[in-house]
């Protein structure tokens, strides 16, 4: 038994290297496959960070009447971060959005100017709600307008929610698109892959046959071709790893300074999850190529 | 040793490959058969190594009914029945010597035992100074010789020999003749399929013609006479 499996190895190895040209194209083959996957990994990290990241940007604000007392203020503040789905409610003092307005129109004197010869501050307080989950905005509003207090002047909701109404329809499409890409693109590259294995087993089908013909069993006939594919799977994988890491680290500067502010790290994304990625892809990847050579040494075996 | 019993086979749509056939080979016997192409021979090849299963009656090989005989029982059979044939069916990338090996390898022998009994074949069919030759660098007959050395690893009681002159000059086809005979007389019983006629008549065994799947002639030292 341990002979024959020491034996299944060695023929497994030999196959890959006696047909070292047809081995390289199956895993050049494999590897464009692995490359390609991660980069449409990458492209919808990208993109769903960019969503969460102007999703973020959208919050609801309370503007509250002048000369309320701070006590009242920062009691509706509490009862208002206790509704369910709010994450952070942050206070603005009148003071606090003056100085802000200041900072803001610095460059601008002829406001800063217009602003001094008002006698009290114009703005008012205000207490800017953050959702945890903005696809639930509907519901935070309702929550929100039924709260009534004397406090509050005017609620902003409605512009915004038409503006989270339109990212949520836009992130939607971009998804159901990328989903049907993605699954045509892996559809097409699984064929490929299914195929160029079946190539390999092509070439040695007269070796299949004489196996046959002078008694080998259908497992020791089948297993060294098994054991040729998981050595392609398990350097198509390292390759692609060897080869994507770099390219990851070439883009990331590029990505920190297109979307600047956004905070989207697709090399500690990959850092942290390489282990599930790879191994999903190494099984994704053995899979089918051990799928094509059972098939294809079965079609060439049976006499 | 191999029984034939009302064999039928039958390729869709209306071919009979064996039409009731039925014959019996002694252990030891050097058996000719003969017959035009499409008459049935290369069929009874095909079902007495498992390549093939008949429609219906029975083959009988040693005690072992291989008529319904397993796919996992197949590798066991051909162990038993040494092959060769017309088109010698070597490795390229392999050396003589490791084509024949490699009939061991697959079984699961050890390195001893392969090292011991493929330079003794080797000798015996005459290419130990070819040994590490690859199938292109030697001429057919030799390419001929290493097949059968290939066949008889296991030293199968029976060696099954399809048009194994088929591809050589009379020279060759003479020498694997004589080979084929020598080894006859170690004990194997030789069943040769050929259409070879001068090879059929200077041998002067037994003679089994066969046309449209039926046995038309048996002869105890009969001739090519179709």
């Amino acid at each position: 038994m341990l002979l024959s499996l020491a034996r299944i190895i060695k023929f497994g190895f030999q196959d890959v290297w006696r047909n070292f040209w047809l081995s390289l194209a199956t895993i050049m083959i494999l590897i464009l496959t692995l490359f390609s996957v991660n980069l449409l990994l990458s492209l919808r990290i990208i993109g769903q960070a960019a969503v969460d990241n102007l999703k973020n940007r959208v919050d609801i604000s309370i503007y509250l009447k002048q000369g309320v007392s701070e006590d009242k203020i920062l009691n509706l503040r509490a009862r208002l971060a206790n509704i369910n789905n709010v994450q952070e409610v942050v206070y603005t003092s009148q003071a606090d959005a003056l100085e802000s307005f200041r900072q803001r129109y610095q460059a601008n004197p002829e406001i800063l100017q217009a602003l001094q010869q008002l006698d009290q501050n114009p703005l008012t307080s205000s207490l800017v709600i953050k959702p945890k989950d903005p696809s639930l905005y509907e519901n935070l509003i309702e929550e929100l307008n039924q709260i009534q207090d004397p406090l509050i002047a005017s609620r902003n909701f409605q512009d915004n929610k038409k503006l989270l109404d339109k990212i949520n329809y836009i992130t939607d499409k971009i998804n159901d698109i990328a989903i049907i890409i993605s699954s045509i693109f892996l559809m097409i590259m699984l064929l490929v892959i299914f195929n160029s294995v079946r190539l390999a087993i092509y070439s040695h089908r007269q070796e299949i046959i004489i196996m046959k013909l002078v008694g080998a069993s259908n497992f020791f006939i089948k297993a060294p071709f098994l054991f040729s594919s998981l050595i392609y799977t398990i350097t198509g994988v390292i390759l692609t790893a060897v080869i994507f890491y770099p390219f990851l680290n070439i883009l990331q500067p590029y990505l920190d300074t297109f979307f600047f502010g956004y905070n989207i790290d697709l090399l500690s994304y990959f850092n942290s999850r390489w282990l599930e990625i790879a191994g999903l892809q190494f099984l994704g990847i053995a899979a089918v190529n051990l799928l094509a050579s059972y098939l294809a040494v079965g079609k060439y075996s049976k006499i | 040793m191999i029984k034939f019993n009302q064999a039928c086979k039958f390729y869709p749509p209306q071919t009979k490959a064996l039409d009731n056939l039925s014959l019996h080979i002694q252990p030891g016997e050097f058996v000719s058969i003969v017959g035009q192409s499409g008459s049935g021979k290369t069929t009874m090849v095909k079902c007495l190594i498992g390549e093939e299963r008949l429609d219906s009656g029975k083959i009988i090989v040693g005690d072992w009914d291989i008529t319904r005989i397993s796919n996992r029982e197949i590798p066991y059979l051909r162990r038993q029945i040494g092959v060769i044939f017309q088109d010698f069916k070597l490795l390229p990338k392999k050396t003589l010597a490791e084509n024949v090996a490699f009939a061991l390898q697959v079984c699961g022998k050890s390195p001893k035992k392969i090292n011991a009994i493929v330079p003794r074949l080797m000798k015996i069919v005459g290419l130990n100074e070819q040994m590490d030759r690859y199938p292109g660098e030697v001429s057919g007959g030799e390419q001929q010789r290493a097949a059968i050395a290939r066949a008889l690893v296991y030293q199968p009681k029976i060696l099954l020999a399809d048009e194994p002159t088929g591809n050589l000059d009379s020279i060759n086809a003479e020498e694997i003749i004589d080979l084929l005979q020598k080894i006859n007389k170690f004990g194997t019983t030789v069943i040769l399929v050929t259409h070879n006629r001068e090879v059929v008549n200077n041998l002067n065994k037994r003679v089994l013609t066969v046309s449209d799947g039926r046995l038309v002639s048996d002869q105890a030292k009969g001739k090519y006479i179709i």
